[in-house]
């Protein structure tokens, strides 16, 4: 009977589980893209959805809930009924932290398994600030990190690099071996790949601190989760009270097989005195125990070491969180008329404060946007507004029609806008540079602005003007005029203005309809429609 | 039959076959003799406009042959929905596609370079979902396939230009009638800037000749100026239902200057108000004076 016991590993299954959820997280990352139509067709946001991190630090920043409560309230309740799941068995990130960590051969000599504390100082800075209005979530938080990092960094780095391979063998054609990757790029073209090679500015960088990320695993496996995750910390203060819990019979010789492959750092070793806020509920340790002595199961018995914070650590972490919200506050951004004039933000954001407060720098608008035009911060929105999106007209506008942006949001930071709403919607307004306008400054004809600007009526007119070139020569241009009521700011007379370099016409936020100071017009004149 | 009429009619036959060109030479001029200049059909659906409009012309057979690989040439340059009339009637792509599969052509592509993202304007034309459910092509445009070509026009002295155009068997221009800011109006010479690479919006410097440059390279079987709904203002993607009206016409035709000259008509212009005809005219493009033309008009 024994035997039959130990033939079933938990660990099986478990990895299966695991599979399965990474496949649904890129396969939905993966249908983060327009196909064309008004809607994606797939809950695309589904993970973030279950995130309670971002639940609790948006209704504390914002007095908001985010856009699916009720599903990270099944994380919740999963997590008090059977612990940490989440990281053990569902979380992608925890996934792919413990592949990278299955490179390293061996177990370290030394653990950093005190450090265990510092993902719950950090929580609690988070929730502390969140609780004075700032969110800083997003920064840590594993799914945001993970999608913002993909969208950004990881997905562009692959199709750059299946694009290039499959584009020289096709350039070069080696005895004729493009005959047999072209069907197979064409099906990866379909699949996997994007529409479009996309490119972001803070791809290197977002990059980078994913791979270091990644590249903890080589120091200790599953560092990231064990030591640095917040929302390791808060499901783990969850967990404390759960109703699965981890018995260790008699049997136990104290062997210390268990200790060697707890993902946790759990101490499952120290049999009561363990930290059951630390156990991901892997299993491994039931699966390895020669004597059978480890079992899960419901009951009320809680044996357990407390989870010794310390006291003086715990309100430092809080006051360093709470003096985060002045420190990155207490800057010129905030007077009006001092801000970024380039700080573009998607069309549908509420007025920055309040998109701040929301913004969990998850990545979703970016990797959506059609155009590739929606780009993460670096300063332009201060350190607090660090990798929040921004619209780049020069790499990409915003499609006139498209309202993905706000669909895709899991905190409402961008509004979900209905398409009547959205073509009203003010981004800001573009200025034409009569100093290099081909038929302002150059006598040459263009109005490719005029051409493309999507407004109805349009919001670029033109003016036919009889200008001489340097023989005298008299000739006829059109040059063109933005009309302030009806521009919306949409930025493609800037992407298509064929004046490289600085453009001829060019938008920036003043007149954004979510800022009521960030005005240029009369208020009451500003609504064309 | 007796061996001697048999070998009469064989004689005869091979006798027929040996002139170059033969009966079916004579039959064809006099063909071309009754067929029009242009075609114009009005007051029916796209479908019927479409095809009451090639049979005019001669039917789908005269243009398409069996296993030809065709190119269909819509405009598909904004993402707009048929009834703002920012691309081609999607109803009459469809039925030019479904013919030429009736001709038995064994591929069926339909693409544009469009303006805005071309997943939204190839979708949201309704073009796309329409010629795939026939069974065409409707690839977006591969980068790979642009190729510098020699154009040696007025304006335009090399341009990449979309490969698939130039190896298809059969091209067919399928434009639509628009208001254009610079141009004045978008009708079938226009419609070339879609198979343009590079960036073509330069060419706006010098479009009336850059246009006729482009229409004296791309020789297209046929073509069918899409009047269905013509945009008349705020152009050319519009946008405003206010600006759409409905002419329910399609103009077929070979000649592209007499079919923009004709497409002037509709708009209360004449073909010598659009620069881009008027040169074309003169440079021997094609013949923009609509009374030297034979239009034969049908209503549907």
């Amino acid at each position: 009977m024994k035997n039959a016991i130990r033939f079933f590993k938990v660990q099986n299954v478990r990895r299966a589980v695991q599979a399965a959820f990474l496949l649904l997280f890129l396969f939905l990352f993966i249908q983060t893209e327009s196909k064309g139509s008004d809607e994606l067709g797939y809950p695309v946001r589904l993970f973030l959805d279950f995130d309670p991190l971002i639940l609790v630090t948006t209704l504390l920043s914002a007095h908001a809930v985010a856009k699916a409560f009720a599903l990270s309230l099944v994380t919740i309740m999963i997590t008090v009924v059977l612990g940490r799941v989440f990281c053990g068995w569902v979380c992608p990130l925890g996934t792919l932290n413990n592949l990278v960590g299955s490179i390293r051969p061996r177990r370290p000599a030394v653990t950093y398994a005190p450090w265990y504390r510092v993902k719950y100082y950090l929580l609690i800075g988070t929730l502390a600030s969140a609780l004075f209005s700032l969110q800083p979530a997003g920064i840590m938080d594993p799914l945001s990190l993970l999608i913002r990092s993909f969208s950004v960094s990881v997905y562009p780095l692959f199709n750059y690099t299946v694009r290039s391979v499959f584009d020289t063998i096709f350039r070069i054609d080696p005895l004729g071996l493009a005959s047999l990757t072209e069907p197979v790029y064409s099906v990866l073209k379909k699949t996997v790949l994007s529409f479009e090679q996309a490119s972001y500015r803070q791809g290197v960088f977002i990059g980078m601190v994913f791979f270091t990320v990644l590249g903890l695993n080589l120091v200790e496996k599953r560092f990231w989760c064990k030591y640095l995750c917040p929302l390791g910390a808060f499901l783990g203060l969850l967990s404390r009270r759960s109703l699965l819990k981890r018995t260790v019979s008699e049997g136990c010789t104290s062997c210390g097989a268990c200790a060697a492959v707890c993902q946790g750092n759990a101490s499952p070793e120290a049999k009561e005195r363990w930290r059951d806020a630390e156990c991901m509920v892997c299993r491994n340790c039931d699966d390895i125990c020669p004597q059978n002595a480890v079992s899960f199961g419901f009951s009320p018995r809680r044996k357990a070491a407390g989870l010794d914070l310390g006291r003086r650590r715990v309100i430092g972490s809080a006051l360093s969180g709470i003096a985060a919200v002045p420190l990155l506050r207490a800057v010129p951004l905030v007077k009006t008329g001092a801000q970024d004039p380039l700080l573009l933000r998607p069309p549908g954001s509420l007025e920055e404060k309040e998109f701040l407060k929301r913004c969990v720098r998850c990545g979703e608008c970016m990797k959506v946007c059609t155009t590739n035009g929606l780009q993460p911060t670096l300063l332009e929105a201060g350190v607090e507004g660090i990798w929040s999106p921004l619209l780049v007209p020069r790499i990409g506008y915003c499609e006139y029609r498209c309202t993905l942006c706000g669909q895709v949001c899991p905190t409402g930071a961008i509004k979900k806008l209905k398409l009547e709403e959205k073509i009203k919607v003010r981004i800001g307004l573009a200025m034409i540079d009569k100093g290099r306008c081909l038929p302002w400054a150059h006598a040459r004809p263009c109005i490719v602005c005029e051409e493309v600007c999507p407004t109805s009526k349009k919001a670029i007119w033109f003016e036919s003007a009889k200008v001489r070139d340097r023989q005298g020569k008299p000739l006829m241009v059109k040059q063109p005029y933005v009309d302030l009521e009806l521009c919306i700011g949409c930025g493609i007379c800037e992407a298509k203005c064929p004046v490289l370099g600085r453009p001829a016409i060019s938008v920036t936020s003043v007149g954004e309809s979510r800022s009521r100071e960030n005005q240029l017009l009369i208020p009451g004149t500003e609504a064309g429609y | 039959m007796d061996r001697r009429h048999f070998l009469k009619l064989a004689a005869l036959a091979g006798a027929g076959l040996s002139v170059p060109g033969g009966i079916g030479q004579l039959a064809e001029a006099a063909e071309q003799a009754s067929r029009p200049d242009l075609t114009v059909v009005r007051g029916g659906s796209p479908d019927q406009l479409a095809r009451s409009a090639i049979e005019a012309m001669g039917g789908i057979r005269k243009f398409i042959s069996r296993g030809d690989i065709v190119v269909i040439k819509p405009n598909i340059g904004w993402d707009r929905t048929p009834e703002q009339a920012g691309n081609t009637n999607p109803e009459v792509v469809a039925t030019v596609v479904k013919l030429c599969f009736e001709a038995g052509a064994k591929k069926v592509k339909v693409f544009d370079r469009p303006v805005n993202d071309p997943r939204r304007c190839y979708v949201q034309s309704g073009i796309a979902p329409a010629v795939k459910a026939l069974g065409a092509e409707a690839d977006y445009m591969d980068e790979r396939k642009f190729k510098d070509m020699a154009i040696n026009g007025q304006a335009l002295k090399s341009w990449p230009l979309y490969t698939e155009i130039f190896e298809a068997d059969k091209v067919i221009n399928i434009p639509i009638a628009k208001h254009h800011g610079l141009a004045k109006l978008t009708l079938s010479m226009k419609n070339w800037m879609g198979v343009m690479g590079g960036s073509r919006r330069q060419i706006h410097q010098k479009l009336d000749e850059s246009l006729v440059d482009l229409s004296m390279k791309i020789k297209p079987t046929l073509t069918i100026l899409d009047a269905v709904r013509i945009l008349t203002a705020n152009g050319p993607q519009g946008g405003s239902l206010a600006d759409v009206k409905r002419l329910d016409t399609l103009v077929a035709g070979f000649d592209p200057v007499a079919i923009d000259s004709y497409g002037a008509t509709l708009f209360g212009m004449k073909g010598s108000d659009l620069g881009y005809v008027a040169l074309g005219h003169r440079l021997g493009l094609g013949q923009m004076d609509l009374s030297r033309l034979v239009i034969r008009k049908i209503s549907v």
